[in-house]
């Protein structure tokens, strides 16, 4: 056995010694919102603390706006396919926050949770104040800008954002723990990501 | 060595999937001889509130032996529908863009689909929830036209 091979040898071992120990240290923490707090409106026009009032549960969290057709509605879809699957820890929340804060109003949210049969506990359909959520989404690293505009045929003008795409995992701590391409994360694997909390 | 054998099982994997991928396709082919027509199957939209908005997607099969055009879509939910596609701008960040032609080459098939290609339905007209159904019509540069009963679901 040559010199060379044992040293290919020790870098094999060493580095299933480094995947062994990150695996079996349980899910890392990938950031810290426990100091944060953010002054919103959920869909009845509630006053809700982010993520204080969340504090103590798990919470899985999706960012869209109602003006989106396909990948906002297909997070909302997933948000719900993921309650859906019943794995999650009892108490856990599900929540669905607007970067649209103008348009998306807690009237409109009302709306768009009802057409999902999602208008009830535990999920929450979160608006605020534009630079209270602005400041939001730079916490959470959520962007957007505005893609396009035109006019339906009703006359009204409509503008579309391009987005970040997320869902994400915040433990009981106020911690991130997962953080997911929201519309194109397998559902089951955020279910079983859940279950770890 | 190992490399090797690491490289060997991966381009193993590549081959076994990419296998699956023309198994599956060839499947989507022999359904396709077995068609006339243009065709619309699968069809199926996700829930939105009035006056917002909400996407459908469906599988349009063209059988003739001559290439087609998608020029316009109606729905009887929405005051406007129109094809769109959605794509990823730049890592992570989602975009969307209109199709205001599609192509639809003869003897083949589109598939309009979450995160791709979608129809984009706009200002409904009354809420879409899950067990809603409404019809979809899709007319083509040939001439034919395509009306599609769309079920609601997550």
């Amino acid at each position: 056995m040559t010199f060379s091979t044992l040293r290919s040898a020790g870098i094999f071992l060493s580095c299933l010694l480094f995947i062994f120990l990150l695996t079996s240290c349980g899910p890392d923490r990938l950031d810290d919102y426990s100091d944060e707090s953010f002054e919103l409106v959920n869909q009845d026009g509630e006053s809700v603390t982010f993520p204080d009032d969340f504090r103590g549960s798990p919470l899985v969290v999706g960012f869209i706006y109602t003006n989106c057709p396909d990948i906002c509605s297909f997070i909302t879809a997933n948000v719900r396919k993921i309650y859906n699957a019943d794995t999650y820890p009892e108490g856990t929340q599900f929540a669905l926050i607007t970067f649209d804060p103008e348009r998306d109003r807690p009237g409109v949210l009302k709306s768009y949770a009802a057409a999902f049969e999602m208008d009830r506990a535990p999920f929450h359909f979160l608006t605020g104040p534009p630079d209270e959520i602005e400041t939001l989404m730079n916490r959470v690293n959520i962007r957007k800008a505005v893609s396009s505009e035109q006019t339906t045929d009703s006359g009204e003008s409509i503008y579309f954002l391009s987005h970040s795409d997320k869902i994400l995992l915040i433990d009981s701590q106020s911690r991130l723990v997962f953080d997911y391409g929201g519309s194109m994360t397998p559902v089951d694997i955020v279910a079983e990501d859940l279950g770890k909390l | 060595m190992k490399a090797f054998t690491g490289i060997f099982f991966t381009f193993t994997a590549l081959l076994l999937l990419a296998s699956c991928q023309q198994e599956s396709n060839n499947q989507a082919d022999d359904e396709l001889m077995q068609g006339e027509g243009i065709e619309v199957s699968d069809a199926w939209a996700r829930p939105g509130a009035e006056g917002r908005m909400s996407a459908a997607y469906f599988l349009v099969s063209n059988f003739n032996d001559e290439d087609d055009v998608l020029t316009n879509v109606e729905a009887d939910a929405a005051q406007t529908a129109e094809v769109h596609e959605s794509y990823e701008r730049e890592e992570g960040m989602m975009g969307m863009r209109a199709v205001p032609q599609l192509d639809v080459p003869a003897q083949s098939s589109v598939r309009f689909e979450q995160g791709g290609l979608h129809v984009m339905l706009m200002d409904l007209t009354r809420q879409l929830s899950e067990g809603d159904t409404f019809q979809l019509t899709l007319t083509f540069q040939s001439g034919d036209s395509v009306s599609v009963d769309v079920p609601v679901r997550l």
